[in-house]
């Protein structure tokens, strides 16, 4: 399967890095500050959440510094949303070229998740920073990040070109999109810890696969715990097997998708 | 060349449906999903063939000129060589990079300006990074936009962004070239050396489609035409 997909995407390489450049300058392009944003962005949701659920709402979060503890969950949950939300409309926002020309579709999904995990590369820049100020010590359990952020990324992928299909075929999905995702974002401990939450409820969480990536991120990040190796074994298998599943179906179906768009 | 050919086209068929949804319900999906070996050749409500029983082949640096009214499925075919749809039944073979120029500067991106836009259009087309900087300044000087390549493409006239569009392609190192309908526009001096690049091209061994509805413009510079009418080829 890696092979296949290597062997798909090789030869556009060079139209990839164009469609994330591209991304890239649209979106800062009549902004004054420009990059500044990629900074803004996540810090002001961050003070947004200490003041909403930490201040006003007063919702517990141990004995962790209330921004970190924010920070720490907003970061994966902004990559992976945001990507999601823009993938959803990527297809056949690109209409024009998709009735035009032939490339591997999935290009333009991938181009959109690249630029958002160049934001949230920053983001854990800042987070480090965060971490480093609160005296909070780095050690070999900060790793575990890498791999985290690998399943991260590999549903993200699942679930953008998941959805980015389907949305070509029933604009639906657009629609549904925003209700969606915020129902998402409360099932999702990024505001409140999985810790407080009774057990029959956690196994309903657990079902997200953001639920297991912020709560390690916690752990190896601010409490300096290891992961546990099962859990993480089986969300990484679970998350690689969906994404193939995911992919193959997409492969099989983008032949048709100027038919339908 | 592995082929003889370009372009190979056999017992094509294509399939289209009138309504504005391909599909009916979640419902119905489900159902043709399983039926779809069987439907291949019958008609459904609303459905026609664009394309019936079309073969042909194109040699390696031919030019062929595309001829038929309206709905005569010219533009289907165009899309089944460029590889955007698959033929409902029949087989497709294509020899070499294709250049799309069904209608130019699809890949713009309105805020980007024309520079950045060449980058796009080129990679589209199949050029790497590295032969689009080479090429730049050359693609530049053909639009004859020098004095606003640093503007937003938004900001172009059709014009414009009709001979941006035609000098990217005209560049890239495609091996067969679509042209739909676009020797019509541009203004006489625009129109004299696109004319005259075309030949340039044909003179590398590049297969050349041309469409158009004006036959006499047509067979002017073509070697062959494909006269297609509702869907066949006429002779």
């Amino acid at each position: 399967m890696n092979t296949s997909i290597y062997k798909r995407l090789i030869q556009y390489k060079d139209l990839f890095a164009i469609l994330i450049w591209r991304e890239l300058l649209i979106r800062y392009k009549q902004t004054t500050i420009g990059v500044l944003w990629a900074i803004l962005q996540p810090l002001s949701m961050m003070l947004l959440f200490v003041l909403v659920f930490g201040m006003v709402l007063q919702i517990e979060t141990g004995k962790c510094p209330k921004p970190l503890f924010y920070f720490s969950g907003l970061v994966p949950w902004t990559f992976l949303s945001a990507s999601v939300a823009s993938s959803i409309r990527a297809l056949t926002d690109h209409r024009e070229l998709i009735t035009k020309i032939y490339f591997p579709r999935e290009l333009i999904i991938f181009s959109k998740i690249a630029v958002f995990f160049a934001d949230f590369l920053i983001s854990i820049i800042l987070l480090f920073i965060m971490i480093y100020f609160y005296h909070i010590k780095f050690s070999y359990n900060t790793l575990w990040i890498i791999p985290l952020s690998f399943i991260l990324i590999i549903n993200t992928a699942t679930i953008s070109l998941l959805l980015g299909t389907l949305n070509v075929y029933y604009r639906d999905v657009k629609l549904a999109s925003e209700f969606l995702l915020r129902f998402w974002f409360f099932g999702t401990p990024v505001f409140y810890s999985v810790d407080t939450i009774s057990i029959k409820y956690k196994i309903l969480l657990f079902l997200n696969p953001l639920t297991f990536i912020i709560e390690n991120f916690r752990r190896v990040l601010i409490q300096d715990r290891t992961i546990i190796l099962w859990q993480f074994g089986f969300a990484m298998t679970v998350s690689i097997i969906f994404f193939i599943i995911v992919y193959k179906v997409f492969t099989e179906l983008e032949r048709s998708f100027a038919d339908v768009i | 060349m592995l082929s003889d050919y370009a372009i190979q086209f056999d017992h094509v068929r294509k399939k289209f449906s009138k309504s504005q949804n391909q599909f009916g319900t979640l419902r119905d999906d489900i159902v043709t999903l399983f039926r779809r070996k069987r439907s291949q050749d019958l008609l459904h409500k609303n459905e026609f063939f664009a394309l019936k029983d079309v073969s042909f082949e194109i040699k390696h640096g031919a030019c062929i000129g595309l001829y038929g009214p309206n709905g005569s499925g010219k533009s289907t075919l165009l899309k089944l060589i460029a590889n955007v749809i698959s033929p409902t039944s029949g087989s497709i073979e294509i020899n070499g990079q294709i250049a799309p120029l069904i209608e130019l500067g699809a890949g713009f991106h309105p805020d980007l300006n024309g520079f950045e836009n060449i980058y796009m259009n080129g990679a589209i087309l199949g050029m790497t990074i590295g032969e689009i900087k080479k090429k730049m300044d050359q693609i530049i000087e053909y639009s004859g936009l020098q004095d606003f390549i640093a503007t937003p493409v938004k900001k172009y006239s059709s014009g414009m962004k009709l001979r941006l569009g035609f000098s990217v392609a005209i560049h890239s190192e495609a091996d067969i070239f679509l042209f739909d309908e676009i020797l019509a526009v541009g203004d006489e001096e625009f129109k004299e050396k696109s004319f005259n690049s075309i030949k340039n091209i044909l003179k590398n061994n590049k297969t050349l489609i041309v469409v158009s509805h004006d036959l006499d413009n047509l067979s002017q510079f073509v070697d062959n035409i494909i006269y297609l009418k509702k869907g066949i080829i006429q002779n």
